[in-house]
């Protein structure tokens, strides 16, 4: 394992940022810390920087605690949320900044900072302020200024936020490029889900300063293994009632279901695959979201939504519809369970 | 948008007025008396070897806090706004204190401390030191003056540029001076230099703590407002207003310099 964290603990006052904290992660690997803001995602990547320092507990990088090593020993790249840019210096002298301090000679640093400028495709802005850049190639600068002295980690404290949504998606695909094609092993901070699983090769959810659960992308999508997990993962939807969905009963141990619209078929009346397994729902709103519908249904007296291809034979608020659902998460306080439609319910059911 | 124009134009107007009134005519009033009876009355005033003596002990006071109060201010700041410690929020009251108090009582706070019935005047005695009624009296007065200015200036500046890009420097290894040099530096240049414009005017200005400690011994404790003060009291008018000319003369250059400095910014460097 190239980074760990053993047991990190970390308050703010009263305020528990981290609790517990163990994981590890490969060499090589792009690591996502996604959790919803205060969860103590970029306070973990403060401390494996070293811009904090745990209450308790070991950071080891590459075989060596680095509690006691500052900042600037521990040979890692940070990339700042609003990047941080030095503003009263050039591009050139921005992602040079780094190898003048390590004094190293002068045409060295030109041609490593030209290396980089090539890399993130910026040639011939060497001369601009960071003011005279649009956000998406401030964040490239600040990507290059953090790799200049040849760092072995690499740090992203949501790396994407300051970014305009066209822009970001670009940028996530170019990012995750050039970091396989540097091959530096890196972990950047994030609340938005889809981010992290676009970019990331394994995802570490935090929530109240717990790490909840660490997996690929796939993984988290189909094994969430805490209550929070399920509900933080996709456009999950929490029903109470689920008992009277057709397919499902109540299962006394976990009172609440979590349900994704991806669970959820809808047909018209006649069409059904299953019909035994099928219930007959209303359509209570449309919304159109450019490459799918999203419907709102009610069936039973349970809420749900679902989404709808273009494709498909068009409907209006109002229609009956039939309704599959193919499964649920149910979860306690505790743990999660993996609910499937009873039509399935002899192939498999997994307990987690 | 009709009716905003019309608000437009009375709110400017008003302003203009107020300007014209409160700063403009007392000003001009100044220069008008001081040439009233000729140049050379002007002259003689302003060249009378007491009120050059007084010139030279303001400018001595003026540079003497500037300088305190600019290193002060810089290191105040920088702890203020790039550290998290215990009373700091305190320590930034403390620093406003002689803004909120009158001038008269900081002067009274050192004959206290420094003067014959102070605390410290044994010690001072022992050294052969004299604070009260001394030039040192009117610097440290003038220095408590124009304590805040500086650190007020920079104190919102530093915290707008916050410490992410100290850190993203810190990180690569770089050492404290070069941050300062290289970072924070060129940020705070021209807030540093309106601080040290301000607290110069108010310097030269300064009246209330240095009328208590100076004793009023002409050719020795005595500031151009100080002195102002006795030739008007000893009604002599014309070279009251002469030697205020000089003041405002001073105060003028402070401002034009100010603005120079400003344009020359916004045009070269950003």
């Amino acid at each position: 394992m190239y980074v760990e964290l053993k047991n990190i603990n970390k308050n703010f006052g009263n305020f528990r940022a981290s609790d517990n904290v163990t994981f590890s992660i490969e060499q090589g690997k792009l690591i996502g810390l996604l959790g919803p803001s205060g969860s103590g995602k970029t306070t973990i990547l403060r401390m494996i920087a070293g811009l904090e320092n745990p209450d308790s507990g070991d950071i080891i990088i590459d075989g060596v605690r680095v509690n006691d090593i500052p900042a600037s020993k521990r040979g890692i790249g940070f990339v700042f949320q609003n990047y941080a840019l030095f503003r009263y210096m050039t591009v050139f002298d921005n992602i040079a900044f780094g190898l003048e301090v390590q004094k190293k000679d002068k045409a060295y640093i030109k041609e490593r900072v030209g290396e980089l400028i090539k890399l993130i495709g910026l040639e011939g802005l060497d001369k601009r302020r960071p003011h005279q850049l649009s956000g998406g190639q401030k964040q490239r600068v600040a990507f290059a200024r953090a790799l200049a002295p040849n760092p072995h980690l690499l740090l992203l404290d949501e790396p994407f936020a300051a970014i305009d949504a066209k822009v970001r998606k670009e940028l996530r695909t170019w990012l995750r490029e050039t970091i396989s094609k540097v091959g530096i092993t890196s972990i950047f901070v994030t609340h938005d889900q889809d981010e992290a699983v676009e970019v990331a090769d394994e995802i570490i959810i935090t929530n109240k300063g717990r790490v909840e659960q660490k997996g690929s992308p796939a993984e988290i999508y189909k094994n969430p293994q805490t209550p929070f997990a399920a509900k933080f993962i996709g456009e999950s939807l929490m029903i109470e009632d689920y008992g009277r969905l057709k397919g499902f009963s109540l299962d006394k141990e976990y009172p609440k279901a979590v349900i994704r619209p991806d669970f959820v078929s809808v047909t018209k009346p006649g069409n059904e695959v299953y019909p035994n397994s099928s219930a007959t729902g209303t359509v209570e709103d449309i919304f159109f979201r450019g490459n799918l519908y999203e419907l709102r249904l009610r069936v039973n007296g349970v809420k749900l939504t679902a989404y709808r291809s273009l494709e498909d034979e068009e409907l209006r608020a109002g229609d009956e519809v039939s309704v599959l659902i193919y499964r649920l998460y149910l979860y306690n306080d505790n743990s999660v369970k993996l609910a499937e439609n009873d039509v399935f319910r002899n192939v498999n059911e997994v307990f987690i | 948008m009709k009716e905003s124009k019309v608000v437009k134009n009375i709110l400017i107007s008003l302003a203009v007025l107020f300007i014209v009134i409160m700063l403009i005519v007392p000003l001009v009033t100044v220069l008008a008396y001081a040439l009233r009876h000729g140049f050379s009355v002007f002259w003689g005033a302003i060249s009378d070897p007491y009120a050059i003596k007084a010139l030279k002990l303001t400018l001595l006071a003026t540079a003497t806090s500037l300088a305190v109060n600019t290193v002060f201010g810089i290191f105040a700041s920088w702890a203020i706004t790039k550290f998290r410690f215990k009373g700091r929020q305190f320590l930034t009251t403390l620093i406003d204190i002689p803004f909120a108090i009158s001038p008269v009582i900081a002067g009274l706070v050192f004959i206290y401390v420094f003067g014959r019935i102070g605390w410290a005047y044994p010690f001072l005695q022992e050294h052969g030191l004299r604070v009260v009624f001394a030039v040192p009296g009117i610097i440290l007065a003038t220095i408590f003056v124009t304590f805040p200015f500086i650190s007020r200036e920079l104190i919102p500046l530093m915290q707008a540029q916050g410490t992410d890009e100290e850190e993203a420097a810190a990180l690569m290894g770089a050492g404290g001076f070069r941050i300062y040099r290289k970072i924070t530096l060129p940020h705070i240049k021209w807030g540093l230099l309106y601080g040290v414009i301000l607290c110069t005017a108010r310097a030269m200005g300064e009246f209330g703590a240095v009328s208590v400690v100076s004793g009023h011994l002409r050719g020795k404790t005595n500031t151009l407002p100080l002195h102002i003060e006795i030739l008007f009291n000893e009604f002599h008018l014309t070279a009251a207003f002469s030697v205020s000319s000089i003041l405002v003369v001073l105060a003028v250059i402070i401002l034009i310099l100010r603005n120079v400095v400003e344009y020359r910014v916004k045009k070269g460097d950003l």
